[in-house]
């Protein structure tokens, strides 16, 4: 019951922090006076201060802004990607739970898909692709589509075999409606905890990509971008990419704490189904 | 047990293929031709552009190119460096020391701390030390790697001065001047790795206590300790070495971004500046080259199964 309790508490915190983000990224343009792209050069490199509170970049621009309007970017990369790949791997989940033969073929290339390092796929995609924002949409798809795929066919596979699946079927029940009527409210938890942490990480490989100069093209003010800016100025200017960095951690950690949570309260059994990376 | 290995060897090559067959794939999806995006990049006159596509086979019909490519691949014949001018193995190979010693490196030092504080706190579920162990976990693989190596840099390289701030030196150099240059970029790869082991190592120690043989053997009077380390930690370690070889993979991967933070020489700097010069050769080389080795090390994870747990069900 205690434990019920504080995971119930690290739900309510991820939310408040990702709500936080989420608050940022909506109404970045009235709380902040500057704008995130427009090069003020007299103002280069000013340190922490009341006027600036993450202080200026190379060009004069006010990091505090960038990283505001840079939540809306990631967030919004990060969200599109989530859902595409969850609407994608929720269909063919469940085809591929629910018919042998379309899954002896189909789940090798999900296999095949899963054996690379994450960020590694990442690259290959961005190089075949070139960099832009909905091409880092696309690589973030092909990234998570098998991931959601393993967890919803798992539930569909777990769950056919059910006596209320057989009374769906002797009522006359077509494959269709047995899929999408029957199984796949089944496969609902475990599927919604995959997302959350699968929008965590696609928020901190799009900043891995933008940091490596394969995500979206400067001067966006992706929070991986930014940090990417701040790189050079390491030593005289750590603010620039203190920030961006911490700002990333805040989002993803609360999506983390409200994957655990969600977790936790939806379905305790799900500890060892959900992929966590 | 032999007849396990043989199958499990077996199935490694289709997965094997599959993936080869992804790069390629996935490289020739290139919109046009791989050649004029290799141009587009640098800019060159349109003999030169034929020149490049002959060399590189672009102008070949695609089934042809795939089979060359397989057939090529299969003798360790991974091309021509369209940049190096040099054959992409040889670039590999020389690259790959420096990635495969932070990966292997950082796995030890994660597998060191871990452990024991992944016992730790499921010896005591629900202590303030599992508490602070479990918040931390979720840090770990909150924190992006790359921004983390840059504060561990901030610290220890520029206020305290304790290691280099980045760069690499071959160990033909000196052993010392080698391993200080290592040490932050296998810690920062070590973070998220370590948040993940703890949380693994931890659940698997919580199943197993729960045993009856475990019951046992406090009953029969043994030390805490022989409990806990001889009988508990071995049967929790067949969960827990599938996470070690999977945070090897984890590792390889990462190691793309921490290689870019310390301007290390190693093959994921090699496999991101191809990819930012279009140098397909390289870039295809470069990762069927890292996702072989990750499939060889998982290979490797589950034999290792039947050494550590000879009633592993090899169905």
């Amino acid at each position: 019951m205690l434990k019920r309790i504080i995971h119930n508490r690290l739900l309510i915190f991820g939310l408040t922090l990702v709500f936080i983000i989420f608050f940022a990224a909506v109404f970045a343009p009235y709380l902040t006076k500057f704008d995130p792209i427009e090069i003020n050069i007299d103002n280069a490199l000013l340190s922490v201060s009341g006027d600036h509170f993450f202080g200026t970049d190379e060009m004069g621009r006010d990091v505090f802004t960038r990283v505001l309007y840079g939540a809306k970017i990631s967030l919004w990369v990060g969200a599109v990607a989530t859902f595409f790949s969850g609407i994608i791997g929720v269909i063919f989940g469940l085809l591929s739970g629910y018919y042998q033969t379309f899954d002896l073929f189909f789940s090798r290339l999900v296999d095949g898909l899963m054996v690379f390092p994450g960020l590694i796929m990442a690259i290959l995609l961005m190089a075949a692709l070139g960099p832009s924002t909905n091409n880092v949409i696309i690589a973030m798809i092909i990234l998570y589509t098998p991931r959601i795929i393993r967890v919803v066919r798992s539930s569909v596979i777990e769950t056919k075999i059910e006596d209320f699946v057989d009374a769906a079927r002797v009522l006359g029940a077509n494959d269709m409606r047995i899929l999408f009527i029957h199984i796949l409210p089944n496969a609902i938890a475990p599927l919604i905890v995959q997302v959350a942490f699968c929008f965590a990480w696609a928020i901190i490989v799009e900043s891995g990509m933008s940091f490596l100069g394969l995500g979206l093209p400067p001067p966006t003010p992706s929070w991986g971008n930014i940090i990417s800016d701040g790189r050079n100025f390491v030593y005289n200017a750590p603010w620039i990419m203190i920030f961006p960095g911490l700002a990333i951690s805040m989002a993803v950690m609360g999506l983390n704490f409200i994957g655990d949570g969600l977790r936790d309260f939806l379905d305790p059994h799900l500890r060892n189904v959900v992929i966590r990376h | 047990m032999l007849e396990y290995i043989i199958r499990r060897v077996l199935t490694f090559i289709p997965t094997l293929f599959i993936a080869v067959t992804l790069i390629f794939v996935l490289t020739r999806m290139v919109p046009g031709n791989p050649a004029n995006a290799i141009v587009g990049v640098r800019g060159v006159t349109a003999e030169k552009l034929d020149a490049l596509i002959r060399q590189l086979g672009y102008d070949k019909p695609i089934q042809i190119q795939y089979i060359e490519w397989l057939q090529k691949i299969a003798q360790g014949d991974f091309g021509t460096s369209v940049f190096f001018k040099k054959p992409v193995i040889d670039i590999i190979l020389d690259r790959f020391a420096v990635t495969f010693a932070i990966a292997g490196l950082s796995m030890l030092v994660t597998v060191i701390i871990a452990i024991p504080l992944g016992v730790m706190a499921a010896k005591r579920p629900g202590s303030i030390l599992d508490s602070v162990l479990m918040i931390f976990s979720t840090l770990g693989v909150s924190v992006p790697i790359f921004w983390f190596g840059f504060i561990l840099m901030l610290i220890f390289a520029v206020n305290l001065g304790w290691f280099p701030a980045a760069g690499y030196r071959p160990i033909s150099f000196g052993f010392y001047s080698w391993l200080e240059r290592m040490i932050l970029p296998v810690f920062t790869l070590g973070f998220a790795q370590v948040a993940l082991l703890v949380r693994h190592t931890r659940s698997s120690m919580l199943e197993v206590f729960n045993r009856e043989y475990i019951t046992t053997a406090r009953a029969k009077g043994l030390s805490e300790t022989k409990v806990v380390y001889k009988h508990a930690l071995r049967n929790a370690f067949v969960n827990i070495i599938t996470i070690i070889g999977l945070s090897f993979a984890l590792n390889l991967g990462g190691a793309v971004l921490i290689e870019n933070v310390f301007a290390l020489p190693g093959i994921g700097n090699l496999i991101t500046t191809a990819a930012i010069r279009r140098d397909y050769p390289i870039i295809e080389g470069g990762i069927a080259f890292v996702t072989l080795v990750a499939l060889v090390m998982n290979l490797f994870v589950d034999i290792s199964y039947t050494v550590i747990n000879p009633r592993v069900n090899y169905e």
